[in-house]
């Protein structure tokens, strides 16, 4: 909020003055940002801190930092090698586990926003779908996995089908409740003025619960990313999952915990990626 | 468009309400809002209704406007009874209701090119252009909503009901949002715009201020106290146009006409008091 707010009254001053006002607002963005960098070093150097003492305290059975960072290293300097369909870079593993993400939360998202649509505008459908969603949203998205296999009879392919079950109902629920609030003010100005259906789905609800939608379809993305390092445990073969897995049968538990950090971080990436395309669009009230 | 031809007989009787009553359920069984209520009025002109909150006048004008359906009676506007919202009717929300993600030309433009099915784009275009100069806005035209004043928005509103072009406009409490300074200059604009219009557009207004009521109107219809609220009376203002704030008070007959809705508003109808203490 505050953000905004300074974003507005930023673009307001008069010319004479903003190079002044830039100039003391970059310090204080200066300040502000050095400061939060120091926290968040510091908060890494107890975690790593933390894990040191433990590891020596438990011997060899959990690597230290040392040993782990440099195994990471190991991993990042040459993510992309392909040496067999078990010795691949964990760049290609990533690669594999982020297009399984995209492909499942795509189509799931294509199939959620309009099922919220329908359940949140129509009293009809929600009294008959609110049920059904409300009794397999708490089923783990894994549960689904066999389904998938004897459907598509790959693992693959199954992997994606679990990601596309994660990837419906955080949208759903949320598109459903924006599309199912629409204030009456808003409304009314549809009726009022005769707004085709078209229309008022583009002019009014569409643009209300795009907050909301959002909000959805971020939620799906981070359950989506949770729930692909488990179904690759099942599925093997390929993606991030399966390596943290098959780490585990070498008993390499740096890589394990090399994993950990890169899944981490490339969740941490996707969800600020996502929220940077959602500023873009969301309207402010 | 159900525009019939209005016969000069229709004219005094150009809109009509008959026998109407509107109720709705609540949790606490049936309300009814307002009741047998009968009222005409003629091409052209401006009434306003006026009374206590509650009263049940902005049920009325939803009811012209086809936002409410009638539980009993009907609205009957150029000889046709109203069911629905149509484009011969424009309306001004109390709370502006414009749509917060478009911009101040947008909003106008989508209730422009949504009623005029006739118009090309650039008809369409020169007509929004045209209303945002009328109302001044034309350099805010790119502004959202929320970057501009409650004054600015409800200018927004009125260009955007205007611009359709009704026979009827619809004003429900238009003004009762905006200061003292801003109301003054709103409601003389839009007696400005009325006027370059020919005068030939009904304007129904909803307020509870007696001056603004004598200011606008040709006729004034005072409403008992709800529920089940009804018409008390109806005040024919035969004050000449044009009409200024400034003048107004000083034209005979003014002071009797406000002492009589003073009275009525204050006495006759007047809010009962359950606390003397």
């Amino acid at each position: 909020m505050a953000m905004k707010e300074q974003a507005i009254t930023s673009t307001l001053q008069p010319s004479a003055q903003s190079r002044w006002f830039s100039l003391a607002s970059l310090v204080e963005t200066l300040k502000s940002a050095s400061a939060s960098f120091l926290y968040t070093l510091i908060g890494f150097s107890l975690l790593l801190l933390l894990w040191g003492v433990i590891s020596g305290l438990v011997g060899n059975s959990l690597p230290g930092p040392l040993a782990t960072l440099k195994t990471l290293w190991q991993l990042v300097s040459d993510p992309f090698y392909d040496n067999g369909p078990n010795d691949k870079g964990v760049g290609l593993q990533m690669g594999s586990s982020l297009l399984r993400v995209f492909i499942g939360f795509s189509l799931g998202s294509l199939v959620a926003i309009p099922l919220g649509v329908i359940i949140g505008g129509t009293p009809l459908f929600r009294k008959v779908l609110s049920p059904v969603v409300e009794l397999l949203r708490p089923v783990s998205p894994l549960a689904w996995f066999p389904i998938g296999l004897a459907v598509f009879k790959h693992a693959g392919e199954a992997t994606i089908f679990v990601i596309f079950i994660t990837s419906l109902w955080p949208t759903v629920i949320n598109t459903a409740f924006g599309v199912g609030s629409v204030p009456e003010d808003h409304k009314v100005v549809g009726r009022a003025f005769g707004f085709s259906r078209w229309r008022y789905l583009r002019r009014v609800l569409i643009p209300y619960s795009l907050p909301h939608i959002l909000t959805g379809l971020r939620l799906s993305l981070g359950v989506a990313w949770l729930v692909i390092v488990a179904g690759e445990m099942l599925s093997g073969g390929m993606g991030i999952g399966f390596f943290v897995w098959d780490s585990w049968n070498a008993l390499n538990l740096e890589r394990v915990i090399s994993a950990i950090i890169l899944i981490g971080v490339t969740g941490l990436l996707l969800d600020r990626g996502f929220e940077i395309i959602a500023r873009k669009v969301r309207y402010e009230n | 468009m159900k525009t019939k031809p209005i016969s000069p007989v229709m004219s005094s009787r150009y809109l009509e309400l008959r026998d109407l009553t509107i109720s709705f359920s609540t949790p606490r069984g049936r309300y009814t809002a307002v009741k047998d209520v009968n009222l005409m009025i003629a091409r052209g002109e401006i009434v306003s209704l006026i009374g206590h909150s509650g009263c049940g006048k902005s049920t009325i004008l939803n009811a012209i406007g086809g936002l409410v359906q009638p539980t009993q009676g009907e609205v009957i506007l150029g000889g046709v009874k109203i069911d629905a919202p149509g484009p011969d009717r424009g309306i001004v929300f109390q709370h502006y209701s414009l749509l917060p993600w478009l911009t101040v030309y947008q909003n106008i433009f989508e209730a422009v090119d949504s009623v005029m099915n006739d118009k090309t784009k650039a008809e369409k275009v020169e007509l929004v252009e045209r209303f945002l100069q009328m109302v001044g806005l034309s350099e805010h035209r790119d502004k959202k909503p929320r970057q501009i004043s409650g004054g600015m928005k409800q200018r927004v509103a009125i260009a955007r009901a205007f611009a359709i072009n009704p026979e009827v406009l619809l004003l429900d409490e238009p003004f009762g949002a905006l200061d003292a300074l801003t109301k003054t200059s709103l409601q003389e604009e839009l007696i400005n715009l009325w006027g370059l219009e020919n005068q030939t557009k009904t304007v129904v207004l909803v307020t509870h201020d007696i001056e603004e009521a004598i200011l606008l109107s040709d006729k004034i219809v005072v409403m008992t106290n709800g529920p089940e609220a009804t018409i008390g009376e109806v005040i024919e203002v035969p004050l000449p146009r044009p009409r200024n704030k400034r003048d107004l008070v000083r034209m005979p007959g003014y002071a009797e006409i406000h002492e009589r809705l003073l009275y009525l508003l204050m006495d006759a109808f007047a809010v009962q008091k359950k606390l003397a203490a």
